[in-house]
């Protein structure tokens, strides 16, 4: 454990030395991904100022779960890098799986440690600034639980997201080739859940509660966290189910990683 | 004119080859459509009208600035820079042609491909699943093919502009992308301008910005009528012509500058 992770601490600490090369252009592409946050959040707050509420929740409910799932995507997309199935897919394409397959190291590992990337720090830090704003605009009622939950809510966000990741990741292995549908899912997800899950039709709420359980994940948890009404007949621990769902996705995920491995044929490149 | 015809038309068949990639991207953008709407029909809520915006005319603004993202490029446009840095800007030189002329009819077979791939069939599902609605005249029709045609023209003078940074910097990447993420949001792409407050629209119209989507929405909408889709079609032109100005003055200061590396 200990020896992977110094393993781990080396493969990033590279990447880590060479993308602070140049230092003006890496501050500004900090500058840059940050920037969608901040501008996004403008967005938002210039709409409300003319519409006022969207279904119930204000701007400081809505920016609240905006920025937990910014953080979170960000933090995700640092991390998870070395899975993101557009990178990953041309890894298989150009046969650099079987390179990595070639040495006498855990495969995870290696390609969780394979692309790690810096400048996904400017998305975390406004994430983290917009929840801020966020609660300083809420008059949440705070208690230890709610203090607690607070970090296991944004681990499973990461976690969740993660294997998204993986998922298409591994899909590649099959198709050679990243399959835009799982976008879908990682980007489409999280732009969906930066807003409160009751403004969408039916058929997508429930897909997205019994076929992929994204609603537990931050819908109910921010339903605790700011003290807002079920409107509809979930059972009251769906507000914690959040870290079952992140860990249940992130397992099956990596189950599915595994299996592709074992089927995994090169490209011949 | 015929080799911009040219060009253009060996553009178009390379978008063309790439029909899966292109479904697979209309069903992203669908998606990202269905969640638009729902946030503004949540927004929107028992009003009839924001702004002089009807409910149908906002869903409508989701149809159209999703379809353009791909005909205007707007989420990425690195062609020019990455040929800087490459070195294939040379070649790019050597052409008995001048280097915008090259990039516009190329970038114009891209915009028409992107047009019958992603942009028409955007718009056709949302006819079918939510309904939108068309200009209400042929002339109304006529100023939107115009409008369109000419924001693809400034926005292509600012995407040939911005990515002229690569002659500078060594890594100009961040630079492109903070323009691009600007341009979202002036531009009208996030939500129509009409719902943001007035002295943010007044300092948007310094910026080439609106003149993109915005213009295109308002006119398509019926919002501007009468002179006043003159004028934004006048304005479009004016900005049109600036920006390639710019662009041929920072082209010529980039290249006495430019140094390739052989190899």
């Amino acid at each position: 454990m200990i020896h992977n992770f110094s393993l781990y601490w080396r493969l990033i600490g590279v990447q880590i030395r060479s993308q602070l090369q140049y230092r003006l252009a890496f501050f500004l592409d900090v500058l840059g991904t940050s920037l969608i946050t901040i501008l996004n959040f403008a967005t938002l707050a210039f709409v409300f100022q003319r519409f006022g509420s969207i279904a119930g929740w204000n701007l400081g409910e809505v920016a609240f779960l905006y920025g937990m799932v910014e953080a979170a995507f960000g933090v995700m997309d640092m991390l998870f890098s070395g899975f993101d199935p557009q990178n990953f897919g041309r890894q298989v394409r150009l046969g650099r799986m079987d390179q990595l397959l070639l040495r006498p190291l855990d495969i995870t590992l290696q390609v969780f440690g394979s692309e790690f990337i810096m400048r996904r720090l400017g998305r975390i830090a406004q994430g983290l600034l917009v929840l801020g704003v966020a609660i300083a605009m809420l008059d949440i009622q705070w208690t230890i639980t709610k203090l607690l939950y607070m970090p296991v809510v944004i681990v499973s966000l990461v976690c969740f997201f993660g294997g998204l990741f993986i998922i298409g990741a591994t899909i590649t292995f099959w198709t050679y080739e990243s399959i835009e549908v799982v976008n879908i899912f990682t980007y489409g997800g999280s732009e969906m859940m930066s807003y409160p899950m009751n403004i969408y039709q039916n058929w997508l709420r429930q897909f997205f509660t019994y076929i992929i359980p994204a609603i537990f994940l931050i819908y109910y948890p921010a339903l605790y966290f700011l003290d807002k009404p079920d409107p509809f007949p979930m059972p009251g621990f769906a507000r914690f189910l959040s870290p079952v769902v992140g860990l249940g996705i992130l397992w099956a995920a990596l189950l599915f990683w595994n299996y592709g491995l074992r089927h995994y044929q090169s490209t011949g490149t | 004119m015929r080799l911009f015809y040219e060009l253009g038309l060996r553009s178009l068949q390379r978008q063309l080859v790439y029909r899966t990639a292109a479904l697979a991207g209309l069903a992203t953008n669908f998606f990202f459509g269905i969640i638009r709407i729902s946030v503004l029909v949540a927004l929107y809520g028992s009003r009839q009208e924001v702004a002089g915006i009807p409910l149908q005319g906002a869903i409508t603004f989701t149809g159209l600035s999703q379809a353009t993202i791909g005909i205007l490029s707007l989420f990425s446009w690195y062609e020019l820079m990455n040929n800087v840095y490459t070195g294939a800007i040379s070649s790019d030189l050597l052409k008995p042609m001048s280097l915008f002329h090259y990039w516009l009819s190329h970038d114009f077979g891209r915009a028409v491909g992107q047009l019958l791939l992603r942009g028409l069939p955007m718009m056709a599902a949302y006819a079918v699943f939510f309904g939108i609605t068309t200009p209400d005249s042929t002339w109304q029709w006529i100023a939107f093919i115009l409008s369109l045609i000419f924001a693809w023209l400034v926005s292509f003078s600012w995407r040939f502009l911005v990515n002229l940074a690569a002659f500078w910097i060594p890594n100009g990447l961040g630079i492109v992308r903070f323009a691009f993420i600007l341009s979202w949001f002036m531009s009208g792409f996030l939500m129509p301008l009409r719902y943001f407050p007035d002295w943010f629209v007044k300092l948007c119209a310094f910026t080439p910005f609106p003149y993109t989507i915005n213009t295109v929405v308002e006119i398509y909408l019926g919002i501007l009528q009468g002179p006043a889709i003159i004028q934004a079609i006048l304005a479009q032109l004016v900005w049109g012509a600036v920006l390639i100005l710019a662009g041929q003055l920072v082209l010529r200061l980039g290249i006495r500058k430019l140094v390739i590396l052989g190899g």
